[in-house]
């Protein structure tokens, strides 16, 4: 406590003796392996008080090692941290939360039914009356952190009523509460709309001005661009590149994270469909609830469109719809102009739509079972020995296992390993090849590159024009705004429940998506 | 590239300790349950040669253990499908007294009696699963529900052993050694067993159960039919109780009120004994088995030494304790690794 207020006085990045920042935090040839893969190797890095830090690399780059090692939950092989010059206790979390580390992770360790304000203090020393907590003094510090972020809503609503953005904003009070001088956040925007994106820069923004450090983990180049004083990047293991504000563009980022050129929307033909065809797929007018109210749109054979907008304007709920996982209230889907009903998810499957869900790991993937078993699962019947009898052939199962793993590039030891130890990008890409059966006719993605590593982004792109020109319909629902620009055909934005516009050929920008998803929320949404 | 690989070999030694360590626990996770299976038949076998390593005492065992396969197979299956069923106790208990009762009192033929019986142990299952899928009442709570209901409804069936008027037939099927003088239980626990591990490991239908197991929402959007899985699990479950059910009557020659309630423990100290055999946590059928080989061995190996009867279940719990405990240590390592 002592070493830490002092530390304090020491603010943004004070110039040391011979004139450079001194760093806070200093890595030093950190190493370390997993079953004798490297994941880090002679990571040396500083970070200075008062400074957005920005950490990018490919999923398996490294960065996750580097923050469970400062974390505490992974001990390095080699290597030393140190905190305000004194050495930090290697794979204590205890120590990294008494040197003032604090770490937010996209899933927020928070209690859903316990009190915003009971979440900021948990775990922290209570002042205590008489034995008994007193609530009153002992909130004092949570409510002064709450004020610093800005929190508008009342302390005691439940962290389960509350957004996304929210909960982001008890975890930075929590932070703040064990007066942490270092936060590091993984992938803070991967579930924020965009105004709770924009004050979340603005709170990174003021923390740093008052002398607190961010460790900020990112996939969004642009974010990471925009926000951050300095930019650490990592591929396999290694520290390839560190670059200062305005150093570095984003092409130039680009090509540090892959190593090569990656080639972006400019140039690319966009099929447009025959409008005279019946659409493969249409909704009309549907509606469920709030979120949904009277969407209609077509997609038609071969072509990959878009549903843009907000998180929040019910694209999901529309693919839930059209999947059968929830119940239509008003309007109905069509296949090849006729009317269908989707009552459950096994229907929707027979009839040849099928769902890529948002949350991988928890909606997606069984995480504890084998590669092969994961893409198998969802095409078992046509795996027997015999059509009649219900007996698996274990050899139409591999070699169906290792057909789809070869041809969508999952990158895996072998078929039999879990499922759970690949990257992001290799576990979609497993998620999609569960789906790539002989009946598919329409294959919705939502969220398909969350989490997912620019390259292994571009190798599920290449799989999904191949499918579209292969005559599947494909629907991807991203919050990534580039991703809709370099991918779609065409672009149906909602809002709010409803369909506001499309987009189509050349008229398909990132302003132009963005400008539709804001405009009635926020006029002067244009953002660039 | 290649000063790097050598790098990384020269590092070797100071990471082989950890790694040992590691391979060590994961062997340890693995192998556990077996080590300590033969361990004790070694330890029994070299104190107690002669009537411990005998044809006729491994017979005994088995034959012990076959009713306890039976009954912890079908829990296996509502575990791989991630959900309880602590009713198989009372169900085995209240068919052996329902079988018995068609047997002597309604005056039905065996097989007709049998046949009957073990449908109605899969109907009990069928209201377990729909209580739990449909109603959506905690498993633990609606078979416990269920169990103690079938408590006293075998109580106002009959208060008493049903023991007079069962054929003499009907003991033979317990009793009866078909071939080479092996007890017909292990005849049937080993078809039983078969059959549940194929359905289990190489039908669409167990790729389906360990699915839903994993992930529920997970396999729900793979197009399983997550409900009726579970059901199925349930009915299996109720049918294999019943089985037991019966054996149990046919081994004992009446049937009697809770006599098969104690199978309940027993079943789940194997199965979990067995959830941290070669699969690191996760329940299956060769597991089970080899659970209720340390069990049935146990017991066997205490009576051999003249135990005191207290020590019976002190053994029970323990083993139930050690065998969660493992399971869950296993399912940490997997998850680990």
């Amino acid at each position: 406590m002592v070493s830490e207020a002092a530390g304090v006085s020491a603010v943004r990045g004070d110039p040391g003796a011979n004139g450079i920042p001194e760093a806070w935090i200093e890595i030093r040839d950190l190493g370390k392996h997993f079953s004798g893969e490297v994941a880090l190797r002679d990571v040396d890095m500083g970070v200075v008080r008062g400074e957005v830090h920005g950490l990018v690399g490919a999923n398996g780059a490294g960065k996750s090692t580097l923050i469970r090692c400062l974390a505490g939950v992974t001990v390095p092989d080699e290597g030393k941290i140190l905190v305000a010059g004194e050495e930090l206790r290697l794979g204590s979390p205890q120590a990294s939360e008494r040197a003032g580390l604090a770490f937010i992770h996209q899933e927020l360790n928070l209690v859903p039914h316990f009190s915003a304000l009971q979440n900021m203090l948990l775990g922290a020393p209570k002042a205590t009356r008489l034995g008994l907590i007193d609530w009153k003094r002992s909130s004092r510090p949570a409510r002064a952190a709450a004020e610093r972020v800005g929190i508008k809503f009342p302390l005691d609503a439940k962290v389960s009523d509350l957004s996304v953005g929210e909960r982001w904003l008890v975890m930075i009070s929590k932070a703040l509460v064990r007066e942490a001088s270092l936060i590091a956040m993984d992938e803070p925007t991967a579930a924020l709309s965009g105004p709770e994106s924009e004050q979340l820069f603005s709170i990174i923004r003021d923390l740093a001005a008052s002398g607190v450090a961010i460790l900020y983990v990112s996939h969004r180049l642009d974010e990471v661009l925009d926000l951050c004083d300095r930019i650490t990047v990592f591929r396999d293991g290694q520290v390839v590149d560190r670059a200062a504000r305005g150093s570095l563009d984003k092409r130039g980022l680009i090509r540090a994270i892959v190593g090569h050129d990656v080639k972006g929307a400019e140039g690319r033909r966009r099929i447009q469909p025959d409008r005279s065809s019946v659409p493969l797929f249409s909704a009309r007018d549907v509606a469920r609830g709030p979120a949904v109210k009277g969407v209609s749109f077509d997609v038609y054979r071969g072509e990959i469109l878009a549903l843009g907008g907000l998180v929040g304007s019910g694209r999901t709920e529309v693919a839930r719809l059209a999947f059968g996982v929830d119940r239509l209230q008003r309007g109905h889907f069509e296949m090849n102009g006729k009317r269908l009903t989707i009552g459950s998810e096994s229907e929707a499957i027979e009839l040849g739509v099928v769902l890529v869900p948002e949350e991988r790991r928890s909606q997606g993937l069984l995480l504890e079972q084998s590669v092969a078993f994961n893409i198998n699962i969802a095409s078992l019947q046509s795996l027997r020995v015999v059509d009649i009898l219900p007996f698996l052939s274990s050899r139409k199962m591999r070699s169906q296992a290792h057909r789809l793993i070869r041809d969508l590039g999952v990158k895996t030891p072998s078929p039999s390993t879990k499922v759970a130890s690949l990257s992001g990008g290799n576990q979609q890409k497993s998620m999609i090849a569960r789906w790539l059966r002989p009946n598919t006719k329409l294959l919705i993605l939502d969220e398909p590159s969350r989490g997912v590593d620019i390259g292994a982004r571009e190798e599920i792109h290449e799989t999904l024009r191949k499918l579209a020109l292969s005559g599947v319909g494909v629907i991807v629902i991203s919050s990534d705004v580039e991703e809709l620009a370099i991918l779609a055909d065409r672009v149906v934005v909602m809002r709010e429940g409803h369909v506001v516009g499309e987009l189509a050929g050349d008229a398909i920008t990132e302003a132009r998506i963005v400008e539709m998803s804001y405009h009635e929320v926020d006029p002067q949404g244009e953002r660039t | 590239m290649t000063s790097a690989a050598q790098g990384a070999k020269a590092k070797m030694p100071e990471l082989d300790s950890g790694r040992r360590r590691r391979a060590a626990l994961t062997f340890i996770s693995r192998y556990g349950t077996i080590i300590g299976l033969l361990a004790m038949i070694c330890f029994f076998a070299i104190n107690a040669p002669g009537t411990f390593l005998s044809r006729a005492n491994f017979l005994n065992i088995l034959s012990q253990a076959s009713l306890t396969a039976i009954i912890s197979a079908g829990l296996t299956f509502t575990l791989v499908v991630g959900e309880f069923d602590l009713s198989i106790g009372n169900v085995a208990s209240f068919i052996g007294l329902v079988v018995a009762g068609l047997m002597a009192k309604e005056h039905l033929p065996i097989p007709l009696a049998v046949a009957l019986a073990l449908l109605v142990g899969i109907v009990i299952g069928l209201v377990n699963g729909f209580l739990v899928t449909k109603v959506r009442i905690n498993a633990v709570i609606a078979t416990i529900g269920v169990g103690t209901m079938l408590t006293g409804l075998g109580f106002s069936y009959s208060a008493f052993p049903i023991a007079i008027g069962i054929p003499r037939a009907f003991t033979e099927i317990s009793l009866g050694r078909a071939l080479f003088g092996v007890p017909n239980p292990v005849f049937i626990m080993a078809a039983l067993l078969i059959v549940m591990w194929t359905i289990l490991n190489k039908t669409d239908l167990g790729q389906r159960m360990q699915a839903v197991g994993s992930n529920i929402e997970a396999a729900r959007l793979s197009g399983i039919r997550v409900d009726r899985t579970k059901m199925f699990a349930f009915a299996t479950a109720g049918f294999c109780a019943a089985l037991t059910g019966v054996l149990l009557t046919s081994l004992l020659g009446s049937g009697t009120l809770a006599a098969a309630d104690g199978y309940l423990l027993d079943a789940f100290a194997a199965v979990f004994l067995g959830s941290a055999t070669l699969r690191e946590g996760q329940f299956h059928i060769a597991g089970t088995l080899i659970g209720v080989l340390i069990l049935a061995v146990g017991f066997n190996g205490l009576s051999i030494f003249g135990a005191p009867t207290y020590f019976q279940p002190i053994f029970k719990g323990g083993v139930l304790v050690l065998a969660v405990g493992l399971s869950s240590l296993a399912r940490r390592y997997a998850s680990a690794s």
